[in-house]
């Protein structure tokens, strides 16, 4: 068992809490969070984040496939328009 | 030449060698594989009985995931990182590496061949 395994997923306390909360008032509205390297919990399936991309949040709906993955890999922080273009650079 | 599990035939090496020749085993399956049927590692594929044969299949029938399963396998990890649009799924769908690796150079093997920018001069080029 390699060390990370021993520690345990993270699970950003803050959203973890606001997840609890939902279930227990059975609503269902987006989390907004910054918490990009919170784990994804079995709890947190069939709810929408709104996890920041350092420019804005966006919005990723938990399914079940997702759990074990971090909430950052849903919202890419880079955006790659292309190389070149007409003419190319002068 | 000997067969296991239907279509894989490995030629006239050692059963040790040959073995790898079936996707998803290495040297170290190979060597596990022997040591368990109790086949001599050292032995001629060619020379290997029937018998000896029909142990290593069960074996791997049993035990491990080869060839066509385990290829199906992987496809099923690579499409569910795809569905799930993640990172690692994103870099999949592009063809880039996966695993955090720079591009900037390299990255050949999942790029596939240099694709030449027509007019793009080098940087000293542009002063």
């Amino acid at each position: 068992m390699s060390r990370s395994l021993k520690k345990g997923p993270y699970v950003d306390p803050k959203v973890f809490r606001k997840v609890q909360l939902q279930i227990e008032s059975s609503r269902n509205e987006p989390i907004t969070t910054w918490a990009r390297s919170c784990t994804v919990v079995p709890e947190f399936v069939g709810r929408t984040f709104m996890v920041h991309n350092g420019k804005i949040h966006v919005k990723v709906f938990i399914t079940e496939d997702m759990v074990g993955h971090k909430l950052g890999e849903f919202s890419p922080t880079r955006t790659f328009r292309g190389h070149g273009g007409k003419g190319g650079k002068k | 030449m000997p067969r296991l599990l239907g279509v894989d035939i490995p030629n006239d090496r050692v059963a040790e060698v040959s073995l790898t020749y079936l996707y998803g085993v290495g040297p170290k399956t190979a060597r596990d594989l022997c040591r368990k049927a109790g086949v001599d590692p050292r032995k001629l594929a060619r020379e290997l009985v029937e018998d000896e044969l029909g142990r290593l299949a069960a074996l791997l029938e049993r035990d491990y995931t080869v060839e066509g399963p385990l290829r199906r396998q992987v496809n099923q990890n690579i499409s569910r990182l795809r569905d799930i649009s993640c990172y690692r799924g994103q870099r999949h769908r592009r063809g880039l590496p996966v695993r955090g690796q720079r591009t900037r150079t390299n990255a050949r093997t999942r790029k596939g061949p240099r694709k030449t920018v027509a007019g793009k001069k080098g940087v000293k080029d542009l002063r």
